[in-house]
């Protein structure tokens, strides 16, 4: 095992998404990861194959009973092994099964405790639990997707941003924790929120002194574009992203045209001017675009300097998971999942020079590695038979009950 | 005391991944200086950049001068981490790449923000935003009201990227602590594009597996409009132990997800009227209460200046005022990752381009007269 965060051991007692996303990060970032499930299986894995690959690769997994005291007592077991415990629970709940930051602590008083949530572990909806729509709502984002200004209803993003605005800053926090753990011995809790985090989506938007928002660009209503030069096209063949944004590019885009008198035409001579006119302008070049095909088009745009993409359909992702670039940089990962055969997935987020990663594994079976992390906690075989048949912990069945 | 305190970062980022990202190692104690051309940066045009270069110093610097390459490595040298976010050759071209670097200053961390992965075949194409949406196939994941690609009024692969930035670099400065050594980290747009998809793009052997990518997609079937033209996204599913159910709120019959995914089309367009005249009737903000008062989920939905009142937000202290020295007395929204022992905070609003130029340099031996005659010269 390799990566920066070699040697660090992450208890994740997370389910569903909003918890377990960050603890996916760390083992990606060459962290052992122990995914500990709930007898009764995560959430997730019940019904949802694709969001449950996508947040549980890399971890070991073993369920357990927390509600046994065997079964708490190997959970703590696992604990006093860790530098970090990552979980989603919502507030009070890891308190009353046992494995709250005090007790946590108790058996490993140096270990960094991190608890995901809705809202936060403090304030008026501090009891609420919640997930990634409320995150999109209270950001903003599905105001302006919309937009509603233009009529339309408000959008959600089908991306689950809520869920990883909570995790992505938790690995954040947990990192910064780690660090200054090692530079002073002071061990600490970490708390993000999918609300708190989703803020980020549109930190940029500010109030005056008055309370006059911050400018921000308006979409469209057709939700084609912020503007006539940064939007998409329809093209005789499909669609291509335009970002005509700087001030050269106006002229070498009308000459790709065919239309260099537009260059210098007043209507469209500033930026200010196009804004304003942007749906003349918009009309104008919809109409020029449909005249030939979206290659030929990014072609000859590319030979004048203007910038512009063809927008890709992916086929739900088979051509970037398939792309031989993307696969040979690291960005692209795939495993042998016992059920589902070869598993194509997003690859590493970020890439490290000297301490490089490589996620080890797709995610777990359920129970997958009971028996094996049992035998490494001490336990011998009957010992093992035994947390089994009280029921304290359990292993893949033979008749698997899960989709993944 | 803060967790990042003595970890110096040289920022040279523009954009919104490289600032946004950097923003939270400044807020958690990190000596930010934001290196820009003399005037400024470009991008402090944009109304973003009162947030985004908030919490960090400014040295301008003439890179392309030999003086001010010379003056930049001797800022190198006390500096922890590096960032960047210019396209495909440019430090290269200033003889400031990480192969330039690191033999010379073995404890740095290198983060780079391209566009595109370097090394790829697109790696030197323009890399705006949109563009990146576009080759990720962004445009085509997210399911709307009318059909073909949607194009996202929110920056997201630059956004997704933001998240990632001081994770890659917290990663790095966490290994130099075992190592001794720095190295390069990259977060590309492209990466955060993909970190979007993690849900959806699971390629297997037995068939794709993800969301549906048909509308209405599954929360979408929660924003309602209230009484008086106010939206709000109420959860189709909740944690917890709700005490009432939604119908009984309401006041129309509770039927379950599963029957409602069999129903007719014909059923459903009922289905769906009773309950959008049930919310219509209802006055947003009351029916909010009602539903937390139950242990049931729901947002208002509105523009993002509306969460400057959100009652989580303030209890949290996460709406702070800062004093921009251009925009005056301003809201923002405050740190959002939270330390028990090392708390972060905002460590002062954006700096006047090069504001601290002289304070800095000062600091490493040049005196006034040194600096006056840099200045002249448009070095610095």
């Amino acid at each position: 095992m390799s990566g920066p965060l070699e040697g660090i051991r992450v208890i994740d007692f997370g389910q569903f998404l909003a918890g377990p996303f960050g603890p996916m990060l760390l083992a990606d970032l060459g962290a052992e990861v122990i995914k500990v499930e709930s007898i009764h299986g995560d959430g997730m894995r019940h019904h949802n194959v694709g969001p449950f690959l996508g947040c549980q690769r890399g971890k070991r997994d073993i369920a357990l009973d927390l509600k046994k005291p065997e079964g708490l007592d190997v959970a703590l077991r696992l604990v006093a092994t860790a530098d970090v415990v990552h979980h989603n629970m919502q507030k009070g709940i890891a308190d009353r099964l046992g494995i709250g930051h005090e007790h946590c602590r108790a058996v490993r008083p140096d270990v960094l405790y991190c608890n995901t949530y809705m809202y936060g572990p403090v304030g008026p909806y501090s009891h609420l639990g919640g997930l990634d729509p409320l995150g999109q709502a209270a950001s903003g984002i599905e105001w302006e997707q919309g937009p509603v200004t233009e009529g339309n209803p408000p959008l959600w993003y089908r991306y689950g941003h809520g869920d990883i605005a909570a995790a992505i800053p938790s690995v954040f926090g947990v990192l910064v924790a780690l660090f200054h753990r090692a530079n002073t011995g002071v061990s600490q809790s970490v708390w993000t929120s999918i609300l708190h985090g989703s803020m980020l989506h549109t930190a940029d938007s500010w109030l005056t002194a008055d309370g006059t928002p911050s400018p921000r660009g308006t979409l469209d209503r057709e939700q084609l574009g912020l503007g006539a030069l940064y939007r998409l096209y329809e093209t005789r063949d499909g669609w291509l992203q335009l970002a005509a944004v700087r001030p050269e590019h106006w002229p070498a885009l009308c000459a790709v045209l065919g239309r260099a008198e537009l260059a210098s035409d007043p209507r469209f001579a500033t930026p200010d001017a196009r804004e304003e006119r942007r749906a003349e302008l918009t009309a104008l070049l919809a109409e020029a675009f449909r005249a030939d095909r979206a290659l030929a088009w990014v072609r000859a745009l590319d030979a004048a300097g203007v910038p512009a993409e063809i927008s890709a359909d992916t086929r739900d992702g088979e051509t970037l998971l398939f792309d031989e670039d993307l696969v040979r940089l690291g960005l692209v990962t795939e495993h042998a999942h016992p059920l589902l055969g070869r598993v194509r997935q997003f690859g590493n987020l970020m890439t490290f020079s000297d301490t490089p990663t490589r996620p080890e594994r797709p995610a777990p079976l359920y129970g997958e590695h009971t028996r094996e992390i049992l035998t490494e906690l001490g336990y011998d075989e009957s010992a093992v038979d035994d947390l089994h048949a009280r029921g304290a912990v359990a292993s893949a069945p033979e008749k698997y009950p899960y989709p993944v | 005391m803060q967790a990042l305190d003595g970890v110096r970062v040289l920022d040279l980022t523009g954009g919104i991944a490289g600032p946004l990202g950097v923003l939270q190692l400044a807020e958690h104690g990190a000596d930010v200086i934001k290196i820009e051309p003399p005037g400024g940066r470009p991008g402090r045009a944009e109304p973003a950049s009162v947030v985004y270069d908030r919490s960090r110093r400014s040295v301008t610097l003439d890179l392309k001068s030999a003086d001010g390459a010379r003056l930049f490595r001797e800022l190198l040298a006390t500096a922890d981490v590096l960032v960047e976010a210019f396209a495909a050759g440019t430090m290269a071209g200033l003889g400031l790449d990480y192969a330039d670097l690191r033999d010379e200053f073995p404890r740095l961390v290198y983060c780079a923000v391209p566009a595109w992965p370097s090394g790829s075949r697109f790696a030197d194409r323009p890399g705006y935003d949109a563009l990146v949406s576009a080759r990720a196939g962004l445009h085509w994941e997210v399911p709307s009201h009318r059909p073909g690609p949607v194009f996202q009024h929110s920056p997201v692969a630059s956004l997704a990227a933001a998240y990632l930035v001081p994770v890659a670099i917290m990663g790095a400065l966490v290994a130099r602590q075992r190592t001794g050594r720095g190295q390069r980290v990259e977060v590309s747009l492209l990466a955060g594009a993909m970190s979007l998809t993690t849900q959806n793009w699971n390629w297997t052997d037995s068939g794709q597996h993800g969301l549906p990518n048909s509308f209405p997609s599954i929360h979408q079937a929660g924003i309602y409009e209230c009484a008086n033209g106010e939206w709000i996204h109420a959860a189709m599913v909740t944690g917890g132990r709700p005490t009432r159910t939604e119908g009984e709120i309401l006041g129309i019959e509770d039927v379950p997800p599963a029957v409602v995914f069999a129903m007719s089309p014909g059923e459903r367009a009922a289905h769906e009227t009773k309950k959008a005249a049930a919310f219509a009737r209802r006055d947003r903000a009351e029916l909010i209460d009602e539903l937390h008062a139950a242990g049931r989920n729901a947002e208002p939905i509105g523009p993002p200046h509306e969460r400057f009142r959100h009652p989580q937000l303030l209890a949290t202290g996460s709406v702070v005022e800062v004093v921009d020295p251009e925009a005056g007395r301003t809201t923002q929204v405050g740190p959002v990752v939270f330390l028990e022992a090392t708390p972060g905070a905002v460590a002062g609003p954006r700096p006047v381009a090069g504001a601290h130029t002289d304070e800095v340099l000062g600091a490493l031996g040049h005196d006034a007269a040194e600096l006056a005659g840099l200045r002249a010269k448009g070095v610095i």
